[in-house]
């Protein structure tokens, strides 16, 4: 059997530029809220471009319950089922709520089923319904960070990644994203959550793993990750290499 | 009184083949960041396809439209094909694509001065030289009807791209291409067509400007600058930018050119542009200047 995602000594860096993911190897089990941490400039952001397709992979390999998806196309991998959540959230800030969210159907052929999805993500959040006609770039941070976290939802993807959905919200606002998460989670979903708060992230998620300087460190449940005495090392040490 | 509004329907006419001229250049820049220099003299092109159906078959030019811009949108793709899918992943894309589509330009110019030569040419359908009486407003039928066609053009366009769902793509890629990639969008593909899509809207412009002005190969050159600047001053890739800039330009235009003197009236361009660019960078309807 399988694992959902396998992420195996993958190489990956921008353009002709060198490797920023110097042989970074990953295990995503069904389920489950997968954490990765690690210092600003890690590479975790690159990890998950490059499992979505945006950045080409040097070498290694990825592979999608068994299936090798490096080199695919990214349009061909969210239709694997795999939806990518970035750091700019990728909206379209001149659509309407609305229309991005008919954007995050756009793989769906049947447009009932379509209007149908729309419609329960309105549903569920009213905020959104209120706004449907409203410029998505014209929204606060938070009201973005939700619209790119409930449009996952038209697809139904079986790997939902996201990428530090937290970033430059306030405490009250990041409570929510947190809640939307695990709102995914529960309709089957399968989380990979990346963030620089190592302790939020953690206690969000039932697995973690650290990621520094391009290559996994270590993983394993996430209370113990964060009971582990390394990450303190990784996150005090370069504070103090910094100061 | 009368004068007045024979001079706004006149710009508002001559506003509207601009904004078809200028609209499938805007499409281009929009998904794919291509200035594409070969703009005008694709135009040109489709002015010869138009102008040589009506010499040997009698076709009437604003029906030969739909021919001229399926032949130039094959002329796009294969363009797009031969030139710039490769270039697409290249790092130095942006400063490729000016020198290719400026040698593009060039190479078309050649082409159809040597196929041609670079005489003045013009399609002579009846309407071209009739004009009609509105009260004592006197209308140019030849530019009353090009302006009309235009905005049908430019109506069904706009129709594509709001309710289709090709034309949420062609959207999406113009306002976040990774996001549109993320969504399932082969921004490859988009890219392919919208190119075709954009040269077959010059090939529909060049029909109406077969017969509102006379055309020869090497004029695509006076038209570059022009359409450039009706193309920053929409807010470069914005296609409401770019009719609604036209539309108003050309009614400026012809207010100037009836006032002060017909030469200035292609000044009033230039004008416009100078005084955009320092006072409004991003263009007339722009958003505010984004980070790459
Ligand atoms: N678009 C890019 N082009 C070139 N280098 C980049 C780009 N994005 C990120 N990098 C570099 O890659 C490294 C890792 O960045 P990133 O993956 O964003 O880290 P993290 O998300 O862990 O903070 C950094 O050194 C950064 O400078
Ligand atoms: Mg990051």
């Amino acid at each position: 059997m399988p694992e959902l995602l396998e992420v195996r000594d993958v190489v990956a860096g921008y353009g002709r530029g060198p490797a920023i993911l110097t042989g970074t190897s990953l295990t995503v089990r069904p389920g489950q809220v997968q954490c990765i941490i690690g210092p600003n400039g890690a590479g975790k952001s690159t990890l998950l471009k490059a499992i979505s397709g945006l950045l080409p992979v040097r070498s290694g390999e990825i592979r999608f319950e068994g299936e090798r998806i490096d080199g695919l196309r990214p349009d061909q991998i969210l239709r694997k089922g795999i939806c990518f959540v970035p750091q700019e959230r990728a909206l379209f800030p001149r659509m309407s709520v609305r229309e991005n969210l008919r954007m995050g159907g756009y793989v769906i052929d049947d447009k009932k089923v379509l209007e149908s999805r729309i419609e329960e993500v309105l549903r569920q959040f009213p905020i959104l319904r209120e706004r449907a006609h409203q410029r998505a770039g014209t929204m606060s941070g938070g009201q973005q960070q939700m619209l790119a976290m409930a449009r996952t939802l038209i697809v139904k993807p079986k790997i939902v990644m996201l990428d530090e959905p937290s970033l430059g919200l306030a405490p009250k606002i990041v409570q929510q994203m947190f809640e939307i998460m695990h709102m995914l989670k529960d309709r089957g979903m399968t989380v990979i959550l990346v963030e620089q708060n190592a302790i939020m992230g953690l206690n969000n998620s039932t697995w973690g793993a650290v990621l520094d300087l391009g290559k996994t460190l270590f993983e394993g449940p996430a209370q113990e990750v964060l009971a582990d005495p390394r990450i303190k090392e990784l996150y005090l040490g370069k504070a103090k290499a910094a100061a | 009184m009368s004068n007045v509004i024979q001079i706004v329907i006149l710009g508002l006419a001559l506003g509207g083949v601009y904004a078809l001229m200028a609209s499938g250049l805007t499409l281009i820049f929009g998904v794919m960041r291509i200035v594409n220099l070969a703009h005008p003299v694709l135009i040109i092109a489709g002015a010869f396809v138009t102008f040589w159906l009506f010499r040997l078959y009698g076709v009437d030019p604003i029906l030969a439209m739909p021919v001229a811009a399926i032949a130039l949108f094959c002329v796009g793709v294969i363009l797009y094909k031969l030139i710039f899918e490769k270039e697409a992943a290249s790092a130095k894309y942006s400063e490729m694509t000016v020198l290719l589509t400026f040698a593009v330009a060039m190479i078309f110019d050649g082409l159809l001065g040597w196929l041609f030569t670079n005489t003045q040419r013009v399609t002579t359908p009846s309407y071209a030289t009739d004009a009609i009486f509105i009260g004592d407003v006197f209308i140019p039928t030849g530019q009353l009807y090009a302006g009309v066609a235009s905005l049908v053009v430019i109506g069904l366009l706009l129709l594509f791209l709001q309710y289709t769902r090709f034309g949420y793509a062609i959207r999406a890629t113009t306002q976040n291409r990774a996001a549109a990639q993320l969504m399932g969008v082969n921004v490859g593909l988009v890219s392919l067509i919208t190119f075709g899509i954009g040269i077959g809207l010059a090939g529909a412009a060049g029909s109406l400007v077969s017969f509102i002005f006379s055309f020869f190969p090497a004029k695509h050159w006076e038209w570059i600058a022009i359409l450039m600047s009706l193309v920053v001053l929409g807010g470069m890739g914005k296609l409401g930018g770019v009719i609604a800039g036209s539309l108003i330009l050309s009614v400026i235009a012809a207010f100037v050119g009836a006032y002060i003197g017909s030469t200035w009236s292609t000044m009033t361009f230039f004008l416009a542009l100078f005084v955009i660019l320092l006072v409004r960078p991003q263009g007339l309807f722009g958003d505010k200047i984004e980070e790459a």
